[in-house]
């Protein structure tokens, strides 16, 4: 029962933790772009804050899927998080429920009530946003699935906690070419999920991927906006169980290491999407996408082979 | 056995007793096929794992049997499972067809129909098989008609060719093998020896023979054609049950024949092939009932994909790789009947409510059809596959066989499984999208007032059957470690067996991922429940929001404005046009500044490639041969007897 525990405790500090490190991002972009930016750290809070005392309006035409939302966007991205195998080890009763197609599957229930939300608010830029994001899916999912099919076939076992102890071990790991290859496209998909420029970006213009969230405001703006951030964290820490696994045997102590790892991944994040202009979905987005494709395939066929 | 077969029967004669007194005899007739069916759930699912069979009587030309072995249980299981949410559903929904054809018929058609479906599960010989295969086709295709019109006349035509050409691969795959086996009964099958060759000629055979029947690639185009044509009761049972059946008879003969391995290879890429290509026709469909057969095809391809794994096990002496395989296959089946009927029944209540099967003409019916609504968002959920509910863990068991089967040595099949893989993948993100079958139709601003204005929630019998198939999809997916256990006593009976449910509520796969559904449940549950929670402890404004317009960018807003069912998923159409042959033709154009009205119909390339050639030589070599038809008696006697002598010539040469 202890790994339920765990668990739990490993949400909520994610949940408590991430608003900081998106305050350290905002400082950072602000810096590096030459603004003023916000005046500390800790914006993050004070905006979700003060969201959650507005009040709120809703469309007129919107039924339950929009209306309860934030709240299920905000429960699927701490689900995200619930599953990977953070501060619990496989075999645990929580170990049951870290499987990758889990995780692959719980975001796509991300986007299933993101892009019905789109739809019903009604509004024009929503809908749009929401048939972006699910095309940014259809790019990103063949890469990611690719890699970690890759990753999968070298553990023989679908479960993450496994996996992630096997390549703590190093039974499997860098030395495995395909491994190595997968890393990076693997790497190229997280980015690309965590939903940042010049792919996507999680505050922009209403017409990409967050139109849905022009219509929301006060608390379930705020809702949204978390549950957004948490699945940011939540696809890091993907990365991070799978091909950056080291840690304390401690679950506590790997809790603190994991949140340092994230959200240095988090922020370092500012580097790559403060430069560089968004890309056109079906121009420059696809022709990136193919790339990362390549690569996959390149670690695909490695293995194939039995390299 | 007996008494389901003759509930059946008994509600096809009821019904045509009460043939003067029409909406009498539907209420009945639906009833008894309710009555038939629940017994009939429930007795496939005591007698699982048991055989059991009764003949027809002596006194015919000899003695015919039907019996059920667990494979058999199993597929009536699924029958009698979505037929009874259907009948349920059919007792009020078919009223509005009470001016159009009499119910008395439809009801006795529609039990015989099951009845006939059920009976090919249990026919053991060659002669009482096709008999009941071509009655499941010809019944179906009689109930398509109640529909009269001129599209479903030649939804009709189409269906019936191709099952026509299906049934005589399969007529000629059994008779082979009875050539071999020297007698027509399928318990001599089982033991037939052959060489590769025939071997090979007999299973393409029946796959091609049971496939289009299935409705997989490229035999799928008669399903988007027929499936939509027939009334949703029927639409249910053709889509959820019948094309299963079809599937049982690839499954009968490949356990008969000496697999190899490539049939397996062959039947994973078809089904790959399948579920790629299905759920991309499907994507840009504007006629819902289409666009819910097409998705047909792609789960056929889904359940090809465990199937494969299956059989290539089989090939290469691995009972685990087949067992999971076939499990992976046969839960599919299942879910896809399970979901597939909910979404059929879901889209036959918007027809019912709307009478427009044109998906740009709906919006904002969640308000006026809230029960319709929640059971369609769980429909799509169960297709989409996400977890927690049932397609998530068939999915789950076609990746794990798949992922085994990549495993193994050889570089071709380790390719062909892994591309599999990725394939299936991809089929998932897609199907997310198809969030726009449930968000066009309810969601958002009515797109046409008269229509949102007319609508009203449907009676009560057919919320009962949408909501007794919404249940399944939570229990055949939380409850995932007692229907494995299930579907594993009916694979071991034919195919290997491992540990499937090692310890309580956790499914595990052969090479040892282990899962379990209740605690994925949990996991989500709780999540979900989180936000709540954080909005009373940081005391959120929790105000009744104030309703407003949706906004327009200053503009006033109006429903045209919203997104509809073509350019949500009009990036895709524009990097798959290849695939889609859409002719777009620009139909008016009212100066520079009038609005544009213009056609754009996507196409199936493949009915261009494979169908029209075979559609235009028919035409012009009847045309040819119709000078034969001369109308004289005397030429026809001329004619036949020029056959016989044709056949006796032939008969002495051999």
């Amino acid at each position: 029962m202890s790994s339920i525990f765990f668990m739990i405790l490993q949400v909520i500090a994610i949940i408590l933790v991430a608003p900081f490190f998106d305050g350290v991002a905002r400082v950072l972009r602000a810096r590096l772009q030459s603004r003023k930016g916000p005046p500390d750290f800790l914006q993050t809070y004070r905006d979700i804050s003060k969201l959650f005392k507005r009040g709120r309006t809703v469309p007129k035409c919107s039924h339950w899927v929009f209306r309860y939302g934030p709240y299920t966007l905000f429960g699927i991205g701490a689900a995200l998080l619930a599953v990977m195998p953070i501060t619990y080890g496989a075999g645990t009763i929580a170990g049951y429920a870290s499987d990758i197609f889990v995780i692959i599957y719980i975001s796509a229930m991300l986007r299933y009530i993101f892009g019905i939300a789109s739809i019903d608010s009604g509004n024009p830029f929503a809908g749009v946003g929401g048939s972006r994001e699910q095309m940014l899916a259809v790019f990103v999912e063949p890469v990611m699935m690719t890699s970690l099919l890759v990753v999968m076939l070298l553990a023989q076992t679908s479960n993450l906690a496994e996996i992630r102890e096997m390549v703590q071990q190093g039974e499997i790991g860098y030395h495995i070419p395909a491994f190595a290859v997968a890393s990076i496209s693997f790497l190229w998909a997280m980015y690309v999920e965590s939903g940042r420029n010049p792919y996507d970006l999680a505050e922009a213009e209403q017409e990409l991927q967050e139109g849905v969230l022009g219509e929301y405001c006060g608390a379930d703006f705020g809702l949204a906006h978390a549950g957004l951030i948490l699945k940011q964290f939540a696809m890091i820490g993907m990365f991070l169980t799978i091909f950056e696994p080291w840690s304390f045997e401690n679950p506590f102590l790997a809790l603190l290491v994991f949140i340092l790892k994230a959200g240095i991944f988090y922020v370092a994040a500012v580097f790559i999407d403060n430069f560089g202009p968004r890309y056109k979905l079906l121009t420059s987005f696809r022709s990136n996408a193919l790339a990362a494709l390549g690569i996959s395939f390149v670690s695909l066929v490695l293995y194939i082979v039995g390299a | 056995m007996t008494h389901v077969y003759l509930l059946y029967l008994i509600g096809c004669v009821v019904s045509l007793l009460l043939y003067k007194q029409n909406k009498i005899a539907a209420k009945v007739g639906f009833s008894i096929s309710a009555v038939a069916s629940g017994y009939g759930i429930f007795y496939f699912l005591m007698n699982l794992s048991g055989t059991d069979s009764f003949s027809l009587g002596e006194n015919l030309l000899y003695n015919p049997t039907f019996s059920l072995d667990p494979l058999g249980n199993f597929f009536s299981f699924v029958v009698t499972l979505i037929a009874f949410a259907s009948s349920v559903y059919a007792i009020q929904y078919t009223e509005e067809y009470a001016k159009k054809g009499s119910l008395a018929v439809m009801a006795a058609l529609f039990n015989s129909f099951i009845l006939a479906m059920l009976l090919v599960l249990s026919a053991s010989d060659v002669f009482w098989f096709m008999i009941c295969w071509e009655l499941m086709t010809i019944i179906s295709a009689f109930l398509i008609c109640f529909n009269d019109s001129k599209a479903s006349l030649k939804a009709i035509m189409v269906y019936l060719g191709i099952a026509h050409f299906g049934g005589m691969c399969i007529m000629a795959a059994f008779l082979l093998m009875a050539n071999q086996s020297g007698s027509l009964e399928f318990s001599s099958f089982a033991s037939v020896e052959m060489g590769p060759v025939l071997g090979s000629v007999i299973f393409l055979l029946a796959f091609i023979g049971f496939g289009s029947k299935a409705g997989m690639f490229p035999f799928h185009v008669w399903l988007p054609k027929a499936h939509p044509a027939a009334p949703t009761n029927v639409s249910a049972l053709m889509s959820g049950v019948m094309i299963k059946v079809a599937l049982f008879g690839i499954i009968k003969f490949c356990l008969w024949l000496p697999v190899m391995e490539w049939w397996g290879l062959l039947i994973i890429i078809i089904g790959a092939l399948s579920s790629l290509l299905g759920v991309l026709y499907a994507l840009i469909q504007h006629d819902y009932k289409s666009l819910l057969a097409y998705h047909s095809v792609e789960n056929i391809g889904i359940i090809l994909l465990g199937l494969g794994t299956g059989v290539y096990g089989i090939a290469i002496n691995s009972p685990t790789l087949a067992t999971i395989g076939f499990l992976a296959g046969l839960y599919h089946t299942v879910n896809h009947a399970i979901f597939k009927g909910l979404l059929f029944l879901g889209a036959g209540s918007v027809l019912h409510a709307t009478h427009t099967r044109e998906i740009e003409e709906l919006g904002g019916l969640a308000k006026k059809m809230p029960y319709t609504a929640f059971a369609m968002f769980i429909g799509v959920m169960g297709i989409a596959a996400l977890p927690p509910l049932n397609g998530f863990v068939s999915e789950w068991f076609t990746y794990q066989g798949m992922m085994q089967g990549a495993l193994g040595e050889g570089i071709l099949p380790r390719f062909i499984f892994t591309f599999s893989v990725v394939a299936l993948a991809v089929t998932g993100v897609l199907v997310v999208i198809h969030l726009k079958l449930y968000a066009i139709i309810f969601a958002g601003t009515p797109r046409d007032m008269k229509i949102w204005n007319a609508a009203k929630e449907v009676p009560f019998t057919m919320i009962f059957g949408m909501m007794f198939l919404v249940a399944g999809t939570f229990v055949f997916g939380i409850g995932a470690s007692v229907v494995t256990d299930n579907i594993m006593s009916v694979v071991t009976s034919f195919s290997g067996s491992y540990n499937a449910v090692p310890a309580g509520v956790l499914i595990a796969s052969p090479i040892g991922s282990t899962i379990s559904l209740p605690i994925v449940a949990m996991v989500i549950s709780g999540a979900m429940t989180l936000p709540f929670i954080i909005a009373v402890i940081l005391k959120a404004n929790r105000t009744k929001p104030r309703e407003t317009d949706p906004w327009a960018c200053g503009f006033k807003y109006t429903s045209r404005m919203q997104i509809t069912a073509g350019p949500f998923t009009g990036d895709l159409r524009r990097l798959m046009n290849w695939l889609f042959r859409s002719d777009q033709s620009v139909v008016e154009q009212d100066g520079y500044f009038g609005p544009v009205k213009y056609t754009d119909n996507p196409k199936d390339i493949w009915w261009n490639i494979f169908y029209q050639p075979v559609i235009n030589f028919t035409e012009k070599a009847a045309d040819k041969i119709g000078c034969m038809q001369n109308g004289s008696t005397n030429m026809y006697s001329l004619y036949i007897l020029g056959t016989l002598c044709l056949f006796l010539g032939i008969s002495y040469i051999l």
